[in-house]
């Protein structure tokens, strides 16, 4: 009996808490008002170098300014369901931006705007910064105004392997001794590539494709994310493109786990990365395409994956870096 | 479960008295815990250096633990590796489970007690060594708005990875409950809550469907059931572990009285758990879990007192030799 008051007692502590404040009031919450304003010298660098990517009022995702006169980087899976682009910087809008190309390993796509004047990012020296770190990301945003969502560096740099066998995403008919394109996945890399009902696959990776087992033999040892070319034939013609193949689990969403259900939502490519830093900021899944600050206002990395309801993935500054670089020389060249 | 919470109504009144008496400031609390946000950049780093000078410890003393369908996390608070976690982790008392260190390195050990309607659980790794470990707040010192971090194996062990570590603020408390804006997710249940001076303060229970709803078992709860867990108690009736049916087990023989004493098995059922041990029509037992058996209602009673998965011990004789079967009980 005297252990069962002292149990109660111990119990009794806690609750008295419940009695005087129950619940913190949300502008206290690390999301909140109050705690997001003691970012606001971020939120400056966030104002001036990063981007709203938008097909027509819709926001798609958000970019880096990456040089004066207008070139963008974003996460290219993100836009490339539209073919038109409008870019928001600071407050202004830049209509019609161009699709200069598109990395489908690292999935980032580098987008040109008519503008001058522009305020780049400052890249960090390192992406190797202790866990617990302070980083700094785009939240939601106003036509003129960016907001910003803090978070801490939480895991160690690594791979993420693609998850799922790659597939073009496409279901076929064999027709007299050819491969039709029946249906598409809404998220493959062949919708992507512009394919379209109809279409008769020829051959992909030069190698002639006349049934399915010739398909499965070709993609088997090939990764997520890599891409292959594909020649097929439209009615008369006879065209060729690069389509990068997704993941199955990325395309067919049915296919969740326990913790996808739990997790609101994600990005639909969120795995075969070469390296990521992770962290925790969690937002909405287009909360991505940004760039990651630390306390200085540099740039880090890229947001390039909401994982799940607690991971968040961003390309290491050393690789966006090299990347921005190629990205420009390659698209000038 | 009803007379403990009239107790605590009573003693309500009784304690408002004291109140000022729990309200004393502790020496390393964080000034940042007491202000309503951080302000510049000074408050932030202050917020920062306390997570990183109390990270190694606590990523240390974190494991993730191994269940027959899938994972959880928990946490070590002893050098000979007793390791709080969640009751629906644990899902059982006196099961065996694996645990893994933050390197890798996999460990025997077996759950001891539970707290099934708050989801508190001890485990006990059962090889000998000394273990990183954590202390733990046992004077419930955590306030509302407190800046805290969860640690977890999110959806299991990964060596690349680590334990994934979040930063939030303690939002509500109520009753057995903390909850935090520590994003938390499946594999992190068990899972350590720590205060910016690296003891532990809650274990990972679950979440809601809004995104910001994390909840974590305080350590009060831990506290006030703390002998009976480890004595392996199964306490509370759910709802985050069911309590073992006392009866539901089953064996899977036939027996009659034998002639030198002992029971003598007369059918071994198809595919029963008698059958897979190796038991066989002709077998003679002397002996279950070292109790002598005398005869066949007294080996039902026996039987009685136990649940599926139990193990039993059969000692017996064929052909006049001595033969011992070890085996789990399976459910009737």
């Amino acid at each position: 009996m005297n252990a069962n008051i002292l149990a109660s007692l111990i119990s009794l502590v806690s609750l008295l808490p419940t009695l005087a404040q129950q619940s913190l009031d949300s502008a206290y919450r690390t999301t909140g008002t109050a705690v997001v304003a003691a970012f606001d010298p971020q939120r400056q660098v966030l104002q001036r170098s990063s981007a709203v990517i938008l097909n027509g009022r819709q926001e798609l995702c958000y970019g880096i300014v990456i040089s004066a006169d207008g070139h963008i980087l974003t996460k290219a899976s993100e836009i490339l369901g539209s073919s038109t682009w409008d870019v928001t910087v600071d407050a202004t809008k830049y209509p019609d931006a161009k699709l200069l190309m598109t990395d489908p390993t690292w999935d980032v796509a580098l987008l040109k705007i008519e503008a001058k004047d522009l305020q780049p990012v400052v890249y960090a020296p390192t992406s190797d910064v202790p866990p617990g770190t302070w980083v700094v990301a785009n939240g939601a945003t106003t036509r003129t105004t960016r907001r910003l969502l803090a978070g801490i560096v939480s895991a160690k740099i690594r791979e993420i392997p693609p998850a799922g066998g790659a597939a073009l995403g496409v279901i076929l008919k064999t027709k007299s001794k050819s491969l039709e394109i029946e249906d598409l996945s809404e998220k493959s890399g062949a919708k992507e590539a512009g394919l379209q009902k109809g279409d008769i696959l020829l051959t992909i990776e030069g190698r002639k494709v006349k049934k399915l087992e010739d398909i499965a033999t070709i993609l088997k040892d090939r990764k997520a994310g890599s891409t292959v070319k594909i020649v097929y034939r439209r009615g008369e013609k006879e065209l060729s493109a690069d389509v990068r193949l997704a993941s199955r689990s990325e395309m067919f969403t049915d296919q969740m786990n326990r913790n996808d259900q739990m997790s609101g939502e994600f990005s639909n490519h969120r795995s075969g990365f070469p390296r990521v830093m992770q962290h925790d900021i969690l937002g909405a899944a287009s909360v991505v395409g940004g760039p990651l600050l630390d306390l200085d206002g540099r740039c880090l990395g890229m947001n390039i994956a909401r994982a799940n309801r607690a991971e968040s993935f961003a390309i290491p500054v050393e690789d966006l870096k090299t990347l921005a670089e190629r990205m420009m020389a390659e698209s000038t060249r | 479960m009803s007379l403990n919470f009239m107790m605590n109504l009573v003693w309500i009144s009784a304690m408002i008295v004291f109140l000022p008496w729990c309200a004393f400031a502790l020496e390393d609390r964080p000034y940042v815990n007491d202000l309503k946000a951080p302000e510049n950049r000074k408050d932030l780093e202050a917020l920062q250096n306390a997570v990183s000078s109390a990270l190694p410890k606590a990523r240390a003393a974190t494991v993730c633990i191994e269940i027959k369908d899938g994972s959880g996390s928990g946490v070590i608070i002893s050098a000979d590796g007793l390791i709080l976690t969640a009751a629906h982790v644990a899902t059982g008392v006196k099961q065996k489970v694996t645990v893994i260190l933050e390197d890798g390195t996999r460990l025997k050990a077996e759950t001891l007690g539970l707290v099934a309607d708050s989801d508190a659980a001890m485990i006990q790794i059962t090889e000998k060594g000394t273990y990183p470990f954590v202390e733990i707040d046992r004077t419930d010192s955590t306030r509302l708005g407190d800046w805290v971090f969860a640690l977890g194996h999110s959806g299991g062990y990964d060596k690349d990875r680590g334990a994934v570590l979040r930063l939030g603020r303690l939002v509500r408390i109520a009753g057995t409950t903390f909850q935090s804006d520590c994003m938390l997710i499946g594999g992190d249940s068990g899972g350590p809550l720590f205060d910016l001076t690296g003891k532990l303060v809650g274990i990972h229970s679950r979440v809601g469907q809004q995104m910001q709803v994390n909840m974590h078992v305080p350590m009060a709860e831990f506290v006030s059931h703390w002998d009976g867990m480890r004595n392996a108690e199964f306490i509370g009736e759910g709802p985050y572990a069911e309590k073992p049916k006392k009866g539901n087990g089953f064996l899977g023989l036939a027996t009659e009285p034998g002639a030198a004493g002992g029971l003598k098995v007369t059918k071994v059922g198809r595919k029963s758990p008698a059958e897979a041990a190796g038991i066989k029509e002709g077998d003679v037992l002397f002996k279950m879990n070292g109790v002598a058996l005398k005869d066949r209602g007294q080996m039902q009673d026996l039987l009685e007192e136990m649940s599926a998965g139990n193990e039993v011990t059969l000692e017996t004789e064929r052909g006049g030799k001595p033969k011992t079967f070890s085996l789990a009980l399976g459910e009737r």
